[in-house]
């Protein structure tokens, strides 16, 4: 069974993440700060990452993102995004912002199965 | 041919007697001359000898003297001598028997205008007088003209100084650049926006000018036909933090040519400074609206999703977080409405007299279901006298509400709280102590930011704006009052807010 961790600080955005991903028959493990997050994938390794780009901090899932780079977790990152557009903000992937895609919030479920199929294929 | 203004003169004495001083020591050509210039319109006074052509000749303004060279007392050109020293527009001709060239030297360079010889007929006296009178026409006129020109000089003087006064208080700095590229005209505000300690010279000063305002510059001086458009840009100085705008226009000449450019630097620092928080402010604002409202639609998505087989309850649930959501979103709006309210000032203050402990007493009435259902605590000590401020009744409840209900929500099981008033001289002081979860040092700097929230592990759940102590702040220091907090960490906070006591009644 394929395995998802989330990490988001929104309890709800977790449920509801949690609720559409269960239902396409994928397992998932939450986290709702950072080090917790960082700590589920070190322990359970699973195929996907969500992650919110905002958590305590503005830019905590960069960071949390770049550590997993940096301690060589590949696994596929999807990244929540809810400022993009309305800040101006204009995040692309690179070396900085080593993510594998976006998704904006609010995040409809046909968007997010499709990316994370996608990314799961690709592996 | 006479010229204009012989014929001037001539006209002249139709109108104006001349006014001439006759020195001879010889009676009867004194008398004759009298008569001959009395009937050609001449007004005469005569002096008989060189003591008395002097006394006459510089106690009054005479147009002409004619004076003679031989005298038995004084010599005819001390007399000329003497009248010229005191009234150098007195043109004098000197008549003489004995010329020489020798007298007609001296005699010119005293300053006399001409040479009679004696013995003379009438009309060689008239010709000359006349001729005599336009030069002193002439003297008179530029005369005049020299005191017309001192004064447009002087009037031009003081205009170029109120100008260049004017230009040096205006706090944009004022700079023009003439068409070889040099610093013609500066005031003192170019150094300051710049930030510019010293330039020794105007060289130095444009060698220190930013590189932007150069180019624009050269922008005017390299065209070949002239630009007449004005280009603003903004620069930011970062060694200075400092951040200018420049204003460039050409100057043209009357012909239309270039004659040079003019820049006007500005700073815009404070500007650029208040911009930036306001797009954090802004940044932050469409980022907390956004969060609930993103939730809210995450779990509609769900509820209307076919292929998502959720359950009833499930249902319900995601319902009733929505509601909750929903709810904490217009708390938010309604903070922020409050905020720019307050900002603006346009809430429309009523302000009466205040029983605080009324205020506080209902307060803690509204907020008791809450905290029963945590078992926290209520103690009030209130003095028996607490005295009277004068302010928005409104205002002073949201003050204490959002203090005593974050001292429930952040409050341990079993917890209490509080409520102490108390009064110096200047203030009515009031305590709020709770046995709650307390405050890091790092928290405590930034609890009245906008928008920030503590995190922490017991944090978690608890909902909030991130505005309720930014509103508390406002109101306090609105009234000119102030509020100070003291916690520690895991043991509880207290916040003791001062208002000011309206000592005049």
């Amino acid at each position: 069974m394929v395995l998802i961790a989330i990490i988001d600080d929104d309890p709800d955005i977790l449920e509801a993440s949690k609720l559409v991903l269960k239902s396409h028959g994928f397992d998932t493990i939450t986290a709702s700060n950072p080090d917790d997050g960082y700590k589920i994938v070190m322990e359970n390794n699973p195929d996907l990452i969500i992650l919110d780009v905002m958590m305590d901090e503005p830019d905590d899932g960069f960071f949390l993102a770049q550590k997993f780079r940096k301690n060589n977790v590949k696994t596929p990152i999807l990244m929540y995004t809810s400022v993009s557009k309305t800040t101006g903000y204009d995040f692309g992937q690179s070396d900085m912002v080593p993510v594998d895609d976006f998704v904006e919030k609010p995040i409809s479920p046909e968007e997010l199965i499709e990316k994370v199929n996608k990314l799961l294929n690709k592996n | 041919m006479k010229d204009v203004k012989e014929h001037n003169a001539e006209k002249m004495l139709k109108d104006y007697s001349p006014r001439v001083l006759i020195v001879d020591d010889e009676k009867g050509l004194r008398i004759g001359t009298q008569r001959l210039l009395e009937m050609e319109g001449y007004y005469v006074e005569t002096a008989e000898n060189g003591t008395q052509g002097i006394d006459m000749g510089t106690k009054n303004d005479f147009d002409l003297a004619v004076i003679d060279l031989k005298m038995p007392d004084i010599d005819g050109l001390q007399v000329l001598s003497e009248i010229k020293n005191v009234r150098p527009n007195t043109v004098c001709l000197i008549a003489t028997a004995y010329a020489s060239y020798d007298t007609a030297i001296e005699s010119t360079r005293l300053g006399a205008y001409g040479y009679i010889p004696k013995p003379f007929t009438p009309d060689e006296l008239l010709y000359n007088l006349q001729k005599a009178y336009a030069q002193r026409l002439l003297i008179l006129e530029s005369e005049q003209l020299k005191k017309e020109r001192e004064a447009n000089l002087l009037e031009l003087a003081n205009e170029r100084s109120r100008l260049s006064t004017i230009i040096n208080l205006i706090g944009d700095g004022v700079l023009v650049i003439n068409k070889q590229g040099e610093v013609v005209y500066r005031n003192n505000s170019v150094f300051h926006n710049l930030n510019i300690v010293e330039a020794k010279d105007n060289k130095e000063l444009l060698s220190k000018l930013p590189d932007k305002i150069i180019d624009l510059i050269n922008n005017y001086l390299g065209s070949d036909e002239l630009i007449k458009k004005s280009y603003s840009t903004q620069i930011e100085i970062i060694q200075n933090e400092l951040f200018i705008e420049a204003i460039t226009s050409p100057v043209p000449n009357p012909d239309g040519s270039l004659a040079g450019v003019a820049v006007v630097i500005r700073n815009i620092t404070e500007l650029k400074k208040i911009e930036l928080i306001k797009n954090q402010f802004v940044s932050m604002v469409a980022h907390e609206l956004k969060t609930p409202v993103a939730a809210v639609l995450g779990f509609l998505k769900i509820i209307i999703d076919k292929n998502l087989k959720i359950s009833e309850d499930q249902q319900n649930d995601f319902v009733s977080r929505s509601i909750v959501r929903l709810r904490s979103l217009l708390d938010l709006v309604n903070d922020l409405l409050d905020i720019s309210r307050m900002e603006l000032k346009t809430k429309q203050r009523e302000i009466v007299t205040l029983d605080i402990k009324e205020i506080i007493k209902s307060t803690v009435e509204l907020l008791e279901i809450e905290a029963q259902k945590r078992s926290i605590s209520f103690s009030l000590v209130m003095e028996e006298s607490v005295p009277v401020i004068k302010a928005d009744h409104n205002e002073i409840t949201r003050l204490f509400t959002n203090i005593l209900s974050n001292a429930v929500k952040y409050n341990k099981e079993e917890g209490s709280i509080s409520i102490i008033t108390g009064s110096n001289e200047n203030y009515l002081i009031v305590k709020v102590i709770d046995t709650g979860i307390g405050l890091k040092e790092e928290d405590k700097e930034k609890l009245f930011q906008e928008f920030y929230r503590v995190k922490n592990e017991h944090t978690r759940g608890i909902s909030g704006t991130g505005l309720g102590l930014t509103i508390v702040k406002q109101i306090v220091d609105s009234y000119h009052g102030k509020i100070e907090v003291e916690s520690q960490y895991g043991k509880g906070t207290t916040f003791t807010i001062y208002l000011p006591i309206n000592n005049n009644n």
